[in-house]
């Protein structure tokens, strides 16, 4: 290992492996990720993983979501099989006066080409016998999907490593300088240098920049997930709360709460999961649970991500965003473009990072 | 032992596929768990967790005793749902009947 690199990514999450990936296929530049643990030990490995389009909001953020979704069936068979199945989504409403709403999410999200049906009772029973027959309707597109995130972040380091990159794992940053157009960093193992440094360390991004001595406006918030035992095929599509693997297991949550980087699972919020699960699916109360995991994630305060190169900085990037998992080809795409070729196919000027400093102004 | 060895009975997770998440740089037993499924069944590692101690104690030269077991999450035990979902019609104590009608397997056990 050499302490050289054109490029460091820190953290090697869904966005920083691909990014490290992507970047890696042109095998033009000397690459190290560092991470401070094991890849899968932070939000990557404790999320349901949907990849979900349909009522992504405002419709930009939605077609940036569905051009990421796009790019799966072509990842894979690239890097192997992530387990991404394009099952349609279904986010089920319970008040026929959701209905008005419903179909003006259609409308907005008809504008940028995202397909989306506004079923009835009867139209979401057909698809999806197993959910209550107490649901008024269901917004429904067939973009959305799921992907294994352990098979995912896997290959992408696997490819990575393949096209050359290196990795370093159990390496905490512990000092961030920049000096002679070159960066230093100081870690547990030693000291690297780069020509350009990305920032990709989720939740923890906000240390990591203060190391840089910037502000980086995220918070995070904490999602808890119940997963149930290997069940018998029971729901065929992604359903907003809940989805079931190919192993059979039911993942089953859609919590936040604001409690900083506390990892526990609490018995009130695991409590209204489990309602959630048996008002969507009342065959549910009948299934058991193996396990209930949470997980820290990344929100931007304003909920965008926040992509491309951090002001005032010559050459340092950050990509951070709530949705890594949905968004990680597309972004993967991007940065590469960004730091190969200095411009990007798709515009990132709502994503950049200095739109919270004009906030302020 | 033959590398292909079960040692995780839930996932059928091997001596072998083990020791590649080692190889992979996997430093504990929630890596090599993430990696490769072992210790994620019903189960929840109570049958595996010794026998990847010692593999990892192995193949890292340090001590059994340095190596910890997996996270331990709730609920320990398979939970229904509907009891958790405070349904009165379900609840953790169910009929000797339908116990014997059902195939529960790992909770009647217990």
């Amino acid at each position: 290992m050499t302490n050289q690199y054109d490029v460091v990514v820190i953290g090697s999450g869904v966005i920083g492996s691909s990014i490290a990936y992507h970047l890696s296929e042109s095998k033009q530049k000397e690459i190290l990720v560092i991470d401070k643990g094991f890849p899968l030990s932070g939000t990557s490995g404790s999320t349901q993983a949907w990849v979900w389009v349909h009522n992504k909001t405002p419709s930009w953020y939605g077609e940036l979501s569905m051009y990421s979704a796009e790019l799966y069936p072509f990842l894979e068979r690239k890097i192997g099989d992530v387990e991404y199945k394009r099952t349609g989504g279904i986010a089920p409403f319970f008040n026929e006066s959701d209905r008005e709403k419903a179909l003006r999410l259609a409308e907005k999200q008809a504008e940028v080409g995202i397909d989306i049906e506004v079923l009835n009772r009867e139209q979401v029973l057909e698809k999806e016998p197993a959910l209550s027959p107490t649901i008024a309707g269901a917004t429904y597109s067939k973009i959305d999907g799921n992907v294994n995130p352990f098979r995912l972040v896997e290959l992408y380091i696997k490819a990575a490593k393949r096209n050359g990159a290196e990795f370093s794992f159990y390496n905490p940053v512990i000092d961030i300088d920049k000096d002679n157009g070159n960066f230093t960093i100081t870690t547990k193992e030693g000291v690297f240098y780069a020509k350009q440094l990305i920032l990709a360390g989720g939740p923890w991004t906000k240390g990591l920049g203060e190391l840089l001595g910037i502000d980086i406006p995220v918070k995070q918030v904490r999602g808890q997930i119940i997963v149930t035992e290997p069940l018998a095929p029971l729901i065929k599509h992604t359903i907003g709360g809940m989805r079931q693997a190919d192993n059979g297991e039911i993942l089953i949550g859609y919590s936040k709460e604001e409690v900083g980087y506390d990892r526990r699972t609490t018995l009130d919020v695991i409590q209204d999961t489990a309602k959630m699960a048996v008002d969507y699916l009342p065959d549910l109360a009948r299934a058991n649970i193996v396990r209930c995991f949470s997980g820290i994630r990344v929100m931007p305060h304003d909920g965008f991500p926040i992509l491309g190169e951090i002001p005032e900085i010559d050459n340092a990037f950050i990509a951070v965003m709530h949705s890594g998992i949905t968004l990680s080809p597309l972004v993967g795409t991007l940065m590469t473009e960004l730091l190969t070729e200095g411009e990007t196919s798709i515009d990132l000027k709502r994503l950049r990072f200095n739109r919270f400093n004009e906030c302020n102004v | 032992m033959d590398k292909s060895t079960i040692v995780c009975r839930c996932e059928e997770i091997n001596i072998d596929e083990i020791e590649s998440a080692i190889k992979m740089g996997a430093h504990t037993f929630d890596d090599i768990k993430r990696i490769t499924r072992c210790g994620m069944g019903p189960c929840q590692a109570k049958i595996c967790t010794t026998l990847v101690q010692r593999i990892i104690s192995e193949y890292t030269d340090k001590p059994l005793s340095d190596i910890g077991p997996s996270r331990m999450r709730m609920p320990l035990k398979l939970t229904r749902i509907g009891v958790l979902a405070g349904n009165k019609e379900s609840s953790s104590v169910i009929s000797v009947f339908s116990e014997s009608a059902s195939k529960e397997g790992e909770t009647k056990n217990d």
